[in-house]
Order: C-alpha cells, then sequence, then structure tokens
C-alpha cells in the first residue's frame, strides 16, 4: 500500500481552501503552512497564462528526508506516509534542508500569537492541547494520518470516505484533490495518474513523490 | 525574497546560515579546521598543535554542535543511523575523534614512542580525516541545491581544512620547528586549494541554471573576492613565496586562513539556492 495524492491543475480555482483546511486541522502556528501555493505566471505578454501549483509533502518513495535524519525520527510507513516522531528529533534540521521541495518547517517558537501582544486565543490553546507540536523539531505534513488511522479502525476507505480522508482533499469545492492506494491499479489515483499522464514534480531528481499532477 | 517567490524562482538555503543556522557554518569550519590542523600536527610532530587541535574539533566544534540541537539530550540517537546519515556518521566520527585523540595525547606524555601511542596516532588521524570527509559529503548530499551537490566540494573543503591547519601548526612551531618544512607543505597546500576552488566554482557554471545563479551569488560580491581571494590565498602565497616563515608572519598565515576558511565556507553555505518547482 502506498498513499498518494493527484492533484488536477485544470480545476484547481487557486482559492487557498485546502491551505485554510490544513491550518485549522493541524491548529498550525502563525506563519506555517504543511499545504501551499505556488503561484507563477508563464510565457510572455500578450499570451500570459497564470499557473498555480498546491504543494505539500509528497511522501517521497525514496524519501531523502529519512535518509539524512540522524536520529531516525523521520520514518516511512508501510503504508507510504513519511512521519516525524517529535520524541526523537533533534532539531538539527538537516532533513529541512535535504528535502529538494522544501516541504518541511521547522518549529522554533512556541511563543508565537495570532494576535501578538494579546494572548493566545483559546482556538489556539484548545490547538494546542488537541494536536500539539513540539518546539525545537520539525513538523510537516501527515497526510492527515490521525483521521486514515481513527477511520481505518471504523473500517472505512481514505479517499472514498470522508471521515478517513485529508482535510485538504475534503474541503477542495472543484474536487481537484484525489486521495487513494497509488499500489492498487484501480484506486482513483492510479485510474487518474495512467490515464491522464500524471506527473511529480522534479521526477529527476528520483525520490519517487506520491502526489502527482495531471492537467 | 517574497513568499510569492517562495520556490516559483531560486531560493536560498536559510536554515543553515541565518540565526541559528550560523552555528552551523561555524561548526563545520571548526571540524574543517580542526581536523587539519591535527594532521599537520602530526605530520610535522607537534604534540602542541595536537593538543590544540583536539581542543577545536572535541570542545569547540563538539560544543557547536550540541548548542545547535534543540534536544540535545536526544544525541544519542545519532549511533543508530550511521547507516544513511552523513550528520550521524559524522557525529559517531567526531566522538571517536575525540576519544583516541584524548587517549592519544596522555599516551604522548606517558609513553612517547611505545606502539600504542603510533596505534592511537593512527586512529586519531584517521578520525581527523573522516571528520573532514563528512563535513563535505554532508552538503554535498543535498540534491536539491546543485551548487552543493558537487564531487569536488569534499575535496576543496578538505584542501581548505589542510591549508588552514597547516597555518595553525606554524604559529604552534614557529620558535623552532621545521618551519622550511612547513612552508613547502603550506605553499603546496594553498595551490591545490586554489585550484580546487577555482575547478569547485568553474565547474558549477556548468551543473545546472540553479548551480549557475549560486555561483553568480557567491562571486558577485566583494566578500569573495577580498576575504577569500585575496587574504584566503593571494596574501598568504605571497608570504610563503618568500622563504621560510617568521614567527610574526606564521601568525598573519594564520589570520589569512581562518578569514579565508570562514569566508569561502559561508560563501557556500549562503550560496546555496533551490531549484524552482515549476
Amino acid at each position: 500500500m502506498r498513499y498518494g495524492m493527484v492533484i488536477d491543475l485544470k480545476k484547481c480555482v487557486t482559492c487557498y481552501a485546502c491551505m485554510i483546511a490544513c491550518k485549522q486541522e493541524h491548529f498550525l502556528p502563525p506563519g506555517m503552512f504543511w499545504n501551499r501555493l505556488l503561484v507563477t505566471e508563464t510565457g510572455e505578454y500578450p499570451r500570459v497564462r497564470k499557473v498555480t501549483y498546491p504543494v505539500l509533502c509528497n511522501h517521497c518513495k525514496e524519501a531523502v528526508c529519512v535518509d539524512v535524519c540522524p536520529t531516525g525520527a523521520s520514518t516511512r510507513r508501510e503504508d507510504g506516509i513519511v512521519v516525524i516522531d517529535a520524541e526523537a528529533c533533534v532539531g538539527c534540521q538537516y532533513c529541512v534542508v535535504a528535502c529538494p521541495y522544501q516541504q518541511r518547517t521547522y518549529y522554533g517558537d512556541d511563543k508565537k500569537e495570532y494576535f501578538p501582544g494579546q494572548g493566545k486565543t483559546e482556538t489556539e490553546i484548545i490547538g494546542q492541547a488537541i494536536y500539539p507540536l513540539e518546539a525545537g523539531t520539525v513538523v510537516k505534513c501527515s497526510f492527515c494520518k490521525e483521521r486514515i488511522d481513527a477511520g481505518a479502525k471504523q473500517g472505512l476507505k481514505p479517499g472514498v470516505d470522508r471521515e478517513a480522508t485529508p482535510a485538504c482533499v475534503i474541503t477542495c469545492m472543484v474536487k481537484a484533490r484525489h486521495f487513494g492506494d497509488l499500489d492498487d491499479p484501480e484506486s482513483n489515483v492510479s485510474v487518474l495518474v495512467r490515464e491522464r499522464n500524471g506527473r511529480p514534480l522534479r521526477p529527476e531528481l528520483g525520490t519517487e513523490p506520491s502526489v502527482y499532477y495531471v492537467e | 525574497m517574497k513568499p510569492y517567490n517562495w520556490m516559483v524562482t531560486y531560493t536560498p538555503q536559510t536554515d543553515w546560515i541565518k540565526g541559528g543556522g550560523t552555528i552551523v557554518w561555524l561548526s563545520f569550519f571548526t571540524g574543517l579546521f580542526g581536523s587539519g590542523a591535527y594532521l599537520a600536527s602530526l605530520y610535522f610532530d607537534s604534540l602542541t598543535g595536537m593538543i590544540v587541535s583536539w581542543l577545536i574539533v572535541a570542545v569547540l566544534k563538539g560544543g557547536l554542535h550540541v548548542g545547535h540541537a534543540k534536544r540535545p539530550l536526544r544525541l544519542w540517537r545519532m549511533v543508530l543511523k550511521v547507516r544513511t546519515s552523513w550528520i550521524a556518521r559524522g557525529t559517531v566520527f567526531t566522538a571517536l575523534f575525540a576519544l583516541f585523540g584524548a587517549i592519544q595525547i596522555i599516551l604522548s606524555y606517558e609513553a612517547a614512542g611505545t606502539s600504542t601511542e603510533i596505534t592511537f596516532k593512527v586512529l586519531t588521524a584517521i578520525f581527523a580525516l573522516a571528520v573532514m570527509v563528512y563535513e563535505g559529503f554532508t552538503i554535498n548530499y543535498v540534491s536539491g541545491i546543485p551548487f552543493w551537490n558537487s564531487s569536488l566540494l569534499p575535496a576543496t573543503l578538505i584542501s581548505w581544512g589542510l591549508s588552514g591547519g597547516l597555518a595553525l601548526v606554524s604559529v604552534v612551531v614557529s620558535d623552532g620547528g621545521d618551519m622550511t618544512g612547513l612552508t613547502t607543505a603550506s605553499r603546496i597546500a594553498l595551490i591545490v586549494t586554489a585550484a580546487l576552488t577555482v575547478l569547485y566554482l568553474w565547474n558549477a557554471l556548468y551543473a545546472g541554471s540553479a548551480s549557475k545563479e549560486s555561483m553568480k551569488e557567491m562571486v558577485g560580491g566583494a566578500l569573495f573576492w577580498v576575504a577569500v581571494v585575496l587574504i584566503g590565498m593571494v596574501v598568504p602565497l605571497v608570504m610563503l613565496l618568500g622563504g621560510a616563515l617568521a614567527p610574526s608572519s606564521a601568525i598573519a598565515f594564520l589570520v589569512c586562513e581562518i578569514v579565508g576558511g570562514l569566508s569561502f565556507t559561508h560563501g557556500v553555505l549562503k550560496s546555496g539556492v533551490y531549484r524552482p518547482l515549476i
């Protein structure tokens, strides 16, 4: 099994909902994003096209971050999700530097507030209790593994059942994001990759990302 | 860099050079410099040099690493990942260098010339070289930054470390050691360092657009030409061509090599840019 995501660039309307949903789901502190939109332009005037690439951790099959981690804090689960064990991370940031997609963040300051000088809001306080991030460690997208694991216990299918699917996927109003098992040739993601010639970011790096893009 | 430029244009690496990342830069330099000084001290049989270089690597570099790790009590876990992680290997190499070096220094006082002392000298030298090698490969392994991902980088960094190490030993033995031999060795090391630096930067020009961008960034500022080229290479080379170094010239040579080495490693780390993702 290898969970993966396919993002349909033709459908994406650059609404940033995935980015916000991710922040809400994990109560991410100010300035931290596990989901981002890369927006740029291609071509030359007057033939210019706006291009949007939603990016997140690629959960690479050959994950450089896992190889370079000196303590074994970064690991790749059997289902292909790359996770960080905060209890084992020393905060050396080698994985942050080594990730060619720059999808890891060093969480250094846990005192940052959304409204500086006014104390933490109730949401921030609740967030720290529900989804505690350990200061001095590296954090990143986990494909919402909590939802996947909890869903799997209830017999739900990630990518099909909402409760077991990453927040960014279920929040997408134009259904540009698809989630499923890349090792299952009949899964929605495998079919999309095969039929619409899905391509990951920077395949030449040999990291074999689990996030594909179709146009 | 504006947020909307992030990973859309060439994005500079900042984690290992800005803020707390400065510690990484300093630890890389002290590792190269100290290990180079140990090897030079061993070759020129300077016990004082060995002690000073041991202190640089074991205390200064080791301390910087502990200082940079935000959770230093977990550092023991590094022995678990030596199979794939260069930083884990480096930590083990540094620890073994510190251990064998300490034993060797004690033996040099208590049992000089014995086979045990020679064995520990060889062991410490092996790990001094390993420390220099791991630093280059730690940086070189980052495939997302083409400027670093060059096989010439580890060799160039080792060369800078050896030049700095020889300069340190020149100061230590300047009042009665083999200054002629040291001057000749320093001259050769400096010429090799200059050649490797030029080769590394020249090669970076043809290793893709991101690498070219990094190279332009590195050589574009006055710091490179003044600190790396002039102070780190030209001035010491002129001093060394004038014959055996006097004690005062040896100190000037050491200062030049520290400035040059620090500036070169700083330049390499600061100029590293990631390829755009789209």
